[in-house]
């Protein structure tokens, strides 16, 4: 703790030269019958109309005062309006303060200061989710702003058990982080040692969500374990559920926790269509994955190694497709899905104004002008592009980048030991899989370890009114969700 | 970083041992889909119909095939595999072989001679058609091009397929069928045969194909009467229709009964034999079935029950008829327990086979005293009541 220096000018000086006389520091100095009056503020995070309209007029109110007695700390303190004003004593506090928008008034002769919020609007509007869009359920999306994103899920769970804990993390960035659940629901065991993995961070600076992720994990793997959305109505729908969840300030992605392997099977709007559909749905998004993994692995594999698997008529045909195809086919599928990977990335990070452009050049050239030279086989290209197709289905992208890992390891265990490389491979990814925990929960539950119980929210869906249970691995405090009726 | 290494010396340990576990990209590979066996003299033959050689002028996308016939000659099965794989530009696969063919030498020499190479061979399925060539070589047999499959050797598959559910005159036996046939006791195989129907160098050549009548074709004939692994002769068309019958192979079958001196067509939707063994000299069989009338051409009155029990009765006599005379041609001309009698006395006495067994096919199985009973019925006599004729 630093005293602050009873001399308004004094402390003036002190700021400036602290901020290395940047200009956007504004300070202004009022004499009110001898006694000097410092008012400070950033015109870059502040608000200079609430600046002017409440903090100048009021001093100078103030100093018209014909009632004033001596203190004119006190007079201020208690005259001027606004709805967050506090006093601190501690200077080191005034760099926090100041970045984030608030005014300081100090005044000569007292050794506490006025804080005062006149915060700038610097972020957008709550905008519809271009991450995660969906066709039946809320549109609105969280947003740079912390209160404002808080203020999304207040808004959803009126009960007086939904708590934020805060802290800050970064030594230059001095970040907010809100650690949010239920209480009562959430295990409080959970929250402890999310707390613990984040006090231990010691880092200069957090500027998103995705740079806290790592110490929430124990053991690394390269499936996500850690859901990151930007969607409300998921948040609050896994807050109910027991979930812990972790707001980052100006950062519109919130990460929810602890999170399992089936969960990047659902979506939000699971929910909000009919549950017999969704199971449908679901077993999809379950054939898609296991596609998405094998087929090109399994491609080569019977093709180099079991052409006795191959029905007559399809081999020829392979057979006749591949003449004059100057590659092994191992090579083959890791050139086209590299190709793949590549135009993904880059119409991710190009404006839009070039997608159509990268399209044209993606299938024109590279898959119809590929065959037609008889660099790669046209089967090559059905057996990526369903591949590809198959991986879009998932939103999130860590689990996309997860899976594309693992479908080049398999790839790799196909053209050495073909469809037992393939088969050992997939035994292996399954022991990794049900092998990953974190926070006391296993990353395959509610399958391994088993759960009859929850299995109605699983790959089935049961109809809303049969869901009676919270999931039983996520926290067992109040396993209730709705009463049993008849 | 120790398991690092461990998986990275696994990959790098595989990709040295990819040359044993049969690494093999498919455009390096001779697909052989049919396999024939031919004798002269001393030395057999043995061609192969490889059928992706790519037809000359056409992109790779359009993926269509050509066809091509490699032989080869040997003392040896092996040794005239070996002679082709000299000629051909790539590996010889056998994985894929639909159909295997062999000539009436190597049949009256003995299948089980040349049957041991494609059961030893790994990559073979076992699970292919055997076919018998009639009174042509084997090998040009692959040769004649079918304007309705793109290869030769799926036009036969699908010949045999169709022909042994319809029409009944040839069967579909496998190759591995065939050989656990022989062996079994007091059992002797058939085969279907094939033929060629026109002149064997128009058949072989692209042109056949361009007519809307093509000259040459393939034609499934009857069946070949074996004994044991030698072929003994060729049945006649109807021969071949009974013996299905009797052997429980056909199912729709079409037969004319004559009744008041005009055919009547009745197709079986329904056919089933029965043998059962009486003693060592006496074997009854028991056809049951249920057909549907499909032709008349005369005035019947089939609404009347009493003559449809006419009509019956009428069918089981002459079947009965037809199948004994078979059955005696059978039994005294080849000598050949195509039926299985004697199997099914194995099987159910052991030990009187024990006795019979040396001269079942000279002695016994002529003299057995075969009964047929029928029960047979019609059930339906499709859509129309009456005959069309002109009303008086």
């Amino acid at each position: 703790m630093e005293k602050i220096i009873t001399n308004a000018k004094k402390v003036i000086e002190k700021t400036k030269k602290l901020y290395g006389n940047s200009p956007d520091l504004n300070t202004r100095i009022i004499n009110i019958k001898g006694t000097n009056v410092g008012i400070l503020f950033f015109e870059s995070s502040s608000q200079a109309s609430t600046i002017s309209d409440f903090i100048i007029k009021g001093t100078l109110y103030t100093a018209t005062n014909k009632n004033l007695f001596q203190n004119i700390f006190e007079a201020l303190k208690n005259n001027l309006f606004n709805s967050q004003l506090f006093t601190i004593k501690d200077y080191s506090q005034f760099p926090y303060f100041l970045s984030s928008g608030f005014t300081i008034i100090v005044t000569d002769n007292s050794s506490e200061a006025i804080i005062m919020e006149t915060r700038a609007q610097l972020d957008r509007g709550i905008t519809e989710s271009s991450s995660e869009p969906i066709l039946r359920g809320s549109k609105d999306s969280f947003t740079e702003s912390h209160s404002k994103n808080l203020g999304l899920i207040r808004k959803r769970i009126k009960d007086s058990n939904l708590w934020f804990d805060e802290l800050k993390l970064g030594r230059r960035t001095q970040t907010r982080i809100s650690i949010a659940y239920i209480n009562g629901i959430s295990d409080p065991k959970k929250i402890k040692e999310i707390k613990k993995r984040l006090k231990k961070i010691d880092i200069d600076g957090v500027l998103d969500s995705g740079n806290i992720k790592d110490y929430l994990i124990k053991q690394k793997s390269v499936f996500p374990q850690i859901q990151s959305t930007e969607r409300p109505d998921v948040v609050s729908q896994a807050l109910l559920s027991g979930k812990i969840a972790i707001f980052t300030e100006n950062c519109p992605f919130t990460l929810i926790l602890p999170n399992v392997f089936v969960d990047y099977l659902h979506t939000s709007e699971d929910q909000n269509q009919k549950s017999s559909n969704i199971t449908f749905t679901r077993i999809l998004r379950t054939i898609a994955l296991i596609i998405t993994l094998f087929t090109p692995a399994i491609y080569i594999a019977i093709t180099t190694f079991d052409q006795n698997t191959i029905p007559d008529k399809l081999l020829i045909s392979l057979a006749i497709q591949r003449k004059g195809v100057p590659f092994p086919t191992t090579f083959e599928i890791i050139l086209l899905t590299t190709i793949f990977e590549i135009l993904r990335e880059s119409d991710l990070r190009s404006p839009s104004s070039m997608s159509a452009a990268m399209s044209i050049v993606g299938a024109l050239v590279l898959g119809q002008a590929a065959v037609d030279a008889g660099i790669v086989s046209p089967i090559t290209v059905i057996v990526v592009a369903f591949t590809s197709i198959c991986s879009l289905i998932f939103t999130d992208i860590d689990f996309m980048n997860g899976i594309r890992t693992w479908r080049f390891i398999f790839i790799l265990a196909a053209s050495t030991l073909g469809i037992i490389g393939v088969l050992s491979f997939a035994i292996i990814l399954l022991i990794k899989l049900a092998s990953l925990e974190n926070l006391e929960t296993s990353y395959l539950s509610p399958f391994a370890p088993f759960s009859i119980k929850d299995q109605n929210n699983a790959i089935y869906k049961a109809p809303e009114e049969k869901i009676i249970n919270r999931p039983d691995y996520v926290s067992n405090l109040n396993p209730h969700r709705q009463r049993r009726t008849k | 970083m120790k398991r690092l290494t461990l998986i990275l010396s696994f990959f790098i340990i595989s990709i040295f041992l990819t040359g044993c576990a049969g690494y093999e990209e498919l455009n390096n590979l001779s697909i052989v889909t049919a396999v024939a066996f031919d004798k002269t003299d001393d030395n057999y033959e043995l061609s192969f119909l490889i059928a992706n050689s790519p037809k000359a002028q056409t992109s790779a996308k359009e993926g269509e095939a050509k066809t091509t016939v490699y032989e080869g000659k040997g003392k040896t099965i092996a040794e005239a595999s070996k002679a082709i794989e000299q000629i051909v530009p790539k590996k010889t696969y056998l994985g894929h072989i639909n159909v295997v063919i062999i000539s009436e030498d190597i049949a009256k020499d003995g299948f089980l001679k040349i049957a041991d190479w494609l059961l030893r061979n790994p990559q073979t399925r076992k699970k292919f058609y055997l076919l018998q060539a009639k009174d042509e070589k084997a090998k040009n047999i692959l040769k004649i091009t079918s304007p309705l499959e793109s290869f030769p050797s799926q036009s036969i598959a699908t010949l045999i397929e169709s022909n042994a559910e319809t029409k009944s005159i040839a069967t579909s036996i496998t190759y591995s069928n065939f050989i656990s046939q022989i062996l079994e006791k007091g059992y002797d195989p058939v085969l279907p045969t094939i033929t060629i129907k026109g002149d064997v160098k128009k058949g072989s050549n692209e042109k056949n194909l361009e007519t809307t009548e093509p000259e040459t074709h393939l034609a499934l004939g009857p069946l070949a009467i074996y004994k044991k692994d030698k072929l003994e002769g060729f049945s006649t068309e109807k021969e071949s229709w009974a013996i299905n019958v009797l052997k429980n192979e056909a199912k729709e079958v079409n037969y004319n009964v004559k009744y008041q001196n005009e055919d009547i067509s009745i197709e079986t939707n329904y056919l089933k034999s029965k043998i059962k063994i009486i003693d060592t000299q006496n074997v009854e069989i028991t056809i049951s079935g249920k057909g549907d009338i499909y032709n008349i051409n005369n005035k019947i009155d089939i609404q009347n029950y009493k003559v449809i029990n006419k009509i019956e009765k009428a069918w089981s006599n002459s079947l009965k008829k037809d199948l004994s005379k078979v059955i005696k041609k059978i039994q005294n001309k080849y000598k050949s327990d195509i039926f299985g009698f004697g199997n099914l006395i194995y099987k159910n006495k052991p030990k009187t086979w024990q006795k019979l067994e040396k001269d079942w096919n000279n002695k016994y199985f002529p003299n057995l005293n075969v009964k047929i009973k029928t029960n047979l019925k019609i059930e339906a006599t499709g859509s129309l009541v009456q005959t069309i004729k002109e009303g008086k």
